[in-house]
């Protein structure tokens, strides 16, 4: 074994003061190498040691946190805020291989016929799709636990919303890197994207997680219908006045929904 | 005892009909039964004291704190154990994990003390054993327990539990009661069932809901008592008894206003809560107490 905890680490370790994700590590490695455990009994007094093998003992049948999980304590979020985080029902692989497969076909459709209006339609769908199908009584199971918790309805919304557009948006952003040939239009969707999922999430305090996006992801979905009548022109919503409106409505949504977050919690069932 | 929790005029409408219908009731330490038949409003009843519902009439009080504000809404979720009627789970999860991730959601956020508390509730479920083992290789019973283990994380003073008996089978049933009445000792518990065999082993009270309505409101005694005089056997089925069926020894067994001289039994629990049904309340006098 060639790497091995260092002793001011193991004292850290003996005195219970050794912090995640340091201490996952130091858990991991005195389990299962003589040396340190060695070292760990020379800096230690009895009775912490035998407080520390309880902590082992204890650590050994705790949960694993995944490498995402690992990932978020690392960048700095806080362990349990990680926990949520990584609770999220689309961040399942079974999800992200939906969109990504959904992705790619449309890139690859897109090079066949030269048609970017086709992944500039479906790709801000899909970040609204994620965060609907994040938070609410039909498709979060545990819903119904989680919504009488004293954790507010809007902040375990936000953690979940938070966790389903940095999922979905880095994927279209690799999609859209997939179409270098269109430059910045390749990243169009964007701000409709934004706008169209703070608008869902806004009305789905008053219509329900379902409703609210569904009327949302339909408006846009007959605005590009009506856009595609006429195919020779680039499609308004991706035009810069177009632009300025998403941003504008990305930015009005916003701020109606933290005007409505308290009914996320007040009546959540 | 004192009155731990107090209803008044509770009122709940799903599209302009009743599920609620100006209920009060005030509960004390130990565990209550809610016993009523399907579309009784019992789990709206229990959704309304969970939090999870807000009235549209009437208020109620938790430990004193009135959920009606956002500040008192999460002072009674603080105090608050939930076991929906049909729990969800990230099927991936282990128990452990489950639990866990409730503990976090409950504010628990020390990762040490947290997952004492965690391994506490597991091994008072009798789950210690299977903690790491996914909930989807778990069997009926178990999930059960890994919801109850969620609503006991954090040690809440009011425990709300929806039907937490259904689908288990018999030895499940038995040790799911001594738990629940374990949890009833120095808590208020209040529970939904179908099972009167449930309220007569484990409560020390019995509400009967109907229609939304309370129709009893006592002791599981005083229910029962309510049947005295009214159940009889007769060798053939009796024309004017409420409710009758065949018994093991071929003899019918009668709920209702026996005839002179019918053969009086001992009434059980089942038969006071079949009367206090079929009693059709007068507006304003329907509940009874014992």
């Amino acid at each position: 074994m060639t790497w091995h905890v260092s002793e001011e680490d193991l004292r850290a370790y003996a005195r219970g003061e050794l912090a995640a994700p340091l201490l996952w590590s130091a858990d991991t490695h005195v389990g299962s190498c003589a040396d340190c455990r060695a070292v760990l009994a020379a800096v230690s007094d009895p009775a912490a040691l035998d407080a520390g093998w309880e902590r082992l003992d204890a650590e050994l049948d705790a949960p694993r946190p995944g490498p995402g999980e690992r990932l978020l304590v690392r960048l700095g979020v806080a362990a349990h805020t990680a926990r949520l985080l990584t609770a999220t029902p689309v961040l399942r692989r079974s999800w992200l291989a939906s969109v990504t497969f959904v992705l790619v076909a449309t890139v690859l459709v897109v090079h066949a016929v030269d048609a970017p209006a086709l992944f500039l339609a479906l790709a801000p769908l899909l970040p609204l799709a994620a965060v609907a199908l994040s938070y609410g009584p039909v498709l979060d199971p545990t819903y119904e636990i989680a919504a009488v918790t004293p954790t507010h309805g809007f902040r375990l919304l936000m953690i979940r919303t938070v966790a389903a557009l940095t999922a979905s948006l880095g994927l279209n952003c690799l999609a859209a890197l997939a179409l270098p040939g269109y430059g910045l239009l390749a990243f169009g969707w964007l701000l409709p994207a934004l706008a169209l999922t703070a608008a869902g999430l806004a009305l789905s305090a008053r219509l329900g997680p379902l409703l609210g996006p569904g009327l949302v992801g339909g408006a846009w979905t007959v605005l590009m219908a009506v856009a595609a009548l006429h195919p020779a022109h680039t499609p308004a919503a991706f035009t810069t006045a177009g632009q300025s409106v998403a941003a504008a409505l990305a930015a009005v949504a916003t701020l109606l929904l933290h005007q409505v977050r308290d009914r996320f919690d007040a009546k959540p069932c | 005892m004192n009155t731990t929790v107090s209803a008044a005029g509770l009122t709940v409408r799903y599209g302009g009909t009743p599920a609620l219908d100006g209920v009060d009731l005030s509960l004390t330490d130990g565990v209550t039964g809610l016993l009523g038949p399907n579309g009784a409003g019992k789990t709206t009843l229990l959704k309304v004291l969970a939090t999870a519902v807000p009235p549209d009439g009437g208020a109620f009080t938790v430990y004193g704190v009135d959920p009606a504000t956002p500040a008192g809404r999460l002072a009674v979720r603080r105090m608050l154990g939930y076991l929906p009627q049909t729990p969800g789970f990230h099927p991936d999860f282990t128990a452990f994990e489950f639990v866990d991730y409730v503990a976090v959601l409950k504010e628990l956020t020390g990762r040490g003390d947290r997952h004492r508390e965690v391994r506490r509730v597991l091994d008072q479920v009798g789950l210690a054993d299977v903690r790491g083992r996914r909930i989807k290789r778990l069997s009926g019973g178990m999930r059960q327990r890994v919801a109850l283990a969620a609503a006991l994380v954090g040690d809440p003073r009011f425990l709300v539990l929806d039907e937490p008996t259904v689908g288990l089978d018999p030895e499940q049933r038995m040790r799911f009661r001594e738990l629940i009445a374990e949890a009833g000792e120095g808590r208020t518990v209040v529970l939904s069932t179908h099972q009167t065999e449930d309220v007569a082993m484990l409560c020390n009270r019995v509400i009967v809901l109907a229609d939304g309505r309370v129709r009893f409101d006592g002791t599981p005694a005083g229910l029962t008592a309510r049947a005295a005089g009214h159940v009889w056997s007769s060798t053939e089925r009796a024309p004017g008894a409420r409710a009758g069926w065949r018994t093991g020894t071929g003899t019918f067994r009668n709920v209702g206003d026996p005839p002179t001289g019918a053969d009086l039994l001992e009434p059980t629990l089942e038969d006071g809560y079949l009367l206090v049904l079929d009693e059709k309340p007068t507006e304003g006098t329907e509940v009874t107490a014992a």
